[in-house]
Formats: structure tokens, sequence, C-alpha cells
């Protein structure tokens, strides 16, 4: 009996080890269908990176989870969505791996890729010259435009100028954090962890106006729509790259390779309608500028 | 080593001003602390079965709201509900309220100390209950109590760097060394500094209750 019961619990084992090996098989190909052309995970060299994601099986990759429509933790699902996400499966999907998502604020992430929190960073962080010592960027995947978000009843702000004395909230480690100072440094700088706590304060009138990139203010146009964006010239140009550790040039390259079939097999223009076009109506095509235009735009 | 240095003088403004404004924030919810701890633990050993309620029913709620809530409540929340409350009496008014139900607590306690039959010889010499209080209880239970109120008062500044990563966002000095870490990228220098700057504050504190103490205390 003793013997029979340890045949049993071996045979069951077994069992759960084959469906556990099929549950890992469905899943590449439910994954797969997310970025819609997945081929053979491709194979590289002892060393690089690609290779020890894919050892790991998984790859981490630092996200906003309070940023619609880029990267926003869906309240009833509970998944993280968004453009960045899109484009984070797809890279996964090339190395054949999960990705696991995790919260990267615009102060902590560049921290993130230092200390090998993160693998990667999509968290709609703009490219600029200062962040280019600390970490390397991908090629410019989105141009974003700062803007500025009042409230529809306020007549008082119609450009950066008239920010002098007002209340302005943005996120601390921002590149606005910065702009703001040099366009409206009499502005009364708010600066908090995350936008949804500017929408916040804007919303209970702590803050006149948020300044940030247009995406991220239009995300929060279709939460409020008693928000609005000033009609005025933009204030920056904001290359996205995604975020890599320093020096490391082979992933970089990997994350460029996979950016160009993203850009023109269309699943770029998939993305943007999705999460961007059918919110604003306008239409964009995939970014041309290069990482040395874009480091070059805020020299 | 000077690259730590330099990360301090280069920024002295934001970690100056910082250190101020959280000077200001703790020294603002001290006076409250005391002011409000010592009313709520007279109402604790109050004589009215309601007043001694009541009492609890503010110690129960302050100390079991997380800071950060009652930061977020008495910001976002009373401004929602139409208090154009400011973001200076928010941070100061609930690290003070949140730190006055542990000073509640520490006094009551120093006046158990205080023996019943002190309290029973006052009243029954015509004191009345406010000035027993007063004159007896309360001067006795405060030298028992400045051990732990200085705890408390440790641990209420190390609290005030809650008030600026809040939502209220004032710039204290936790605040300003997140401002130079992101516009530095030197993390750990940054918040080196921000640990010296309330350390200079915490053992600060340590050293004016070490002093009080051996003033005051009640010589055993």
């Amino acid at each position: 009996m003793q013997r029979m019961n340890w045949r049993g619990l071996a045979a069951v084992g077994l069992a759960l080890g084959a469906l556990t090996v099929a549950a890992c098989g469905e899943d590449d190909e439910s994954s797969g269908d997310a970025g819609t052309t997945t081929t053979e995970a491709r194979t590289f060299d002892a060393g690089t990176t690609m290779k020890k994601l894919q050892d790991e099986g998984e790859m981490t990759v630092g996200v906003k989870f309070d940023v619609p429509p880029f990267g926003a933790k869906n309240p009833t699902s509970g998944d993280v969505e968004g453009f960045d996400i899109d484009f984070a499966k797809a890279i996964a999907d090339e190395l054949g791996v999960k990705p696991k998502y995790i919260e990267a604020l615009s102060d902590n992430r560049i921290a993130f890729l230092k200390d090998g929190t993160a693998d990667l960073i999509l968290s709609t962080m703009t490219i600029n010259a200062e962040r280019d010592e600390e970490i390397d960027f991908s090629e410019p995947y989105f141009i974003a435009k700062g803007r500025i978000l009042v409230k529809k009843s306020n007549s008082d702000i119609g450009g950066v100028d008239d920010l002098a004395g007002k209340n302005v909230c943005t996120a601390l480690g921002s590149t606005y954090e910065e702009t703001l100072k040099k366009q409206a440094p009499k502005a009364k700088l708010k600066l908090v962890d995350s936008y949804s706590e500017c929408l916040e304060l804007i919303q209970n009138g702590a803050v006149d106006a948020v300044s940030t990139d247009d995406v991220i203010l239009t995300g929060m146009i279709i939460q409020d729509d008693t928000l609005k964006l000033v009609d005025d010239e933009p204030l920056t140009t904001e290359p996205y790259g995604a975020g890599i550790k320093e020096g490391d040039k082979a992933f970089q390259a990997f994350v460029n390779d996979v950016f160009d079939k993203y850009k023109s097999d269309g699943r770029w223009a998939k993305a943007y309608q999705k999460w961007v076009g059918q919110y604003t109506g306008e239409k964009q095509e995939p970014p041309t500028m290069t990482l040395q235009e874009a480091i070059d735009l805020t020299k | 080593m000077s690259a730590l240095f330099d990360v301090l003088t280069e920024n002295i403004d934001e970690f100056g001003g910082g250190l101020w404004v959280t000077l200001r924030l703790v020294g603002g919810a001290f006076v409250i602390a005391i002011v409000v701890g010592t009313f709520v633990a007279a109402l604790r050993i109050a004589p009215s079965a309601w007043l001694r309620r009541l009492g609890g029913i503010y110690v129960e709620t302050f100390r079991n709201i997380p800071l950060l809530v009652l930061l977020t409540l008495s910001y976002a929340g009373l401004r929602r509900a139409g208090v154009e409350i400011g973001t200076w009496t928010a941070g100061i008014a609930s690290l003070g309220l949140y730190t006055a139900a542990y000073v509640a607590e520490v006094l009551r306690s120093g006046v158990f100390a205080v023996s019943k039959g002190q309290i029973e010889a006052s009243l029954s010499l015509g004191f009345s209950y406010a000035q027993t209080l007063r004159r007896i209880v309360l001067p006795q239970a405060f030298r028992t109590v400045i051990p732990p109120l200085g705890s408390i008062t440790i641990a209420m500044i190390k609290n005030s760097a809650i008030v600026g990563a809040s939502i209220i966002a004032l710039g204290d000095l936790l605040k300003n060394a997140r401002i130079v870490q992101s516009d530095t990228f030197k993390t750990e220098e940054s918040f080196i500094w921000a640990a010296a700057g309330y350390l200079v504050l915490t053992v600060a504190a340590t050293i004016a209750f070490r002093f009080l103490e051996r003033r005051l205390a009640i010589s055993r």
C-alpha cells in the first residue's frame, strides 16, 4: 500500500510537471499574439544581456503605473497596459521571455537601471543629454510635446509666460522640473511623485496648472473633461527613449532592431491609434528622429 | 570623498532651505502635539466617563490612521470638501495632531505614576479637579515622562519626512534632497546629506531632552 502511494504520487507529480510545461508553452503563445509576429526566439552570444534574460526567462521592465495612455494599471483587470507596455511586449517576444512590470517613477527609474532593479525602462522617459551621461537610450520611439493643462474655466493662463506667480504641478525628476525653472522662473513649482497626484491637485484647486508631455495631459483629460490644454506653442519637444544600462551597446542595438521592425510592420501605428489616436483624433507617423538628434535637442 | 562634499556645497541652498522647512514643520507640530496632547490626556483621566470616552476616541483615531493617509485626507480631502487649506496648515496640523495622540498616552501613563493618595489629599483639601491636575498631578507627570517624550519627539522629526513625500509636497529636507538627486543623479550622496540633516535635528532633540531630564527629573 505504502509503495502504491509513492508510485501514485510520482505519477501525479509527472502529470503536474507535464501540465506546467504545457501551460508555459501556452503562455508563450498568448504573449505572442499580443505582439502579432512571434517567430522562434533568436539565439545570442553568451555574456550578452539578451542571453542573460533568456536564461532567466524574464525581463523586468520599469514602466509607469499611473500615466494613461502609456503605462497604467487597469483597475478592473489589475494588468498594466498602454503604449509603453505594448512596446515592452514586442521586445520581450523577440527574446522569447516573459515581461515583468515594475513601477518606475520619474524620480527612481534611472537608479533602477543603475542598480539592476530593472533591465529596461519604458516609462515616458525623455531623452536628454544629462540623462545620456548616466544611462543609454534607444532611438526615439515616440515624440511628445510639452504642454500646459488648466481647468476649462481658467482664462488667466494662455501660455507659459502666464505661469508667473501661479502654482504649477509636475513630477519630481521629470524634464519639466528644469523646463519650468527656465521658461517660467516665477512659477511656484509643486513637485510630486506621480502625475496622478498632479491630477488630484488641479482638480481640488491646489494648483492652477499642470505641465508635462501632451500625451500624459491628454490622459488626464480623458479622465476629467473639465480640463483642457492651453492652446499655445509647445514648451518643448520630448523624444521618448527606452532606458538601457549605461554601456550595454549590444542590448541597445537589439532594442533598436526590434523598434525598426515594430515600426516597419505597422505595429507602431496600431499601438498609436489604440492608445493615443482614437482619443485625440490626430494622426502621427512613427518618429524618424535619431538618438543623436534627440540628445542635441537638449544641449 | 570630495564628490560627497561637492554635492553638499553645490546644492547648499536646497539642503539648507529643506532643513529650515523641516525645522519649522517640526517646531510647529511639536507645539500642537504638546498642547493638544496635554488636553487629550486631561480628558482621558477626567472624572466624567463621557469626557474619558471623547479622549479615547481622539487617541484611537489619530494613532490608528497612518500619517500618510492623514496628510492626504487633511489636504486633498478637505480641499475637495471646499476647505481652502494651505500646505503648511495641513502639514503642521496633521503631524502635530498625529503626534498628540502619542503624547496623550505617554502623559496618561505619567499621571498614573502619581499616587492616588496625592490626588485624594488634594481634592479633600479643597482643590478643584482642574487645580489638582495643574498644581499636583501634571507637574509630576511631565517629569516622569520626559524620556518617552524625547522618543516621541525624535519619531516626529523623522515622521516629518512623510509630509514632503505626500501630496502636500512641502520642500522639506528629504524632498529637497530628492530634487538634488534628480538634478545631479548623485543618489547616495544626496541621501547621505539628508540623513546628516535629520541626525542634526534628532541629536539636538536628544541633547535638549537629556538636559531637561537632568534638570527636572525626580531623583530616585
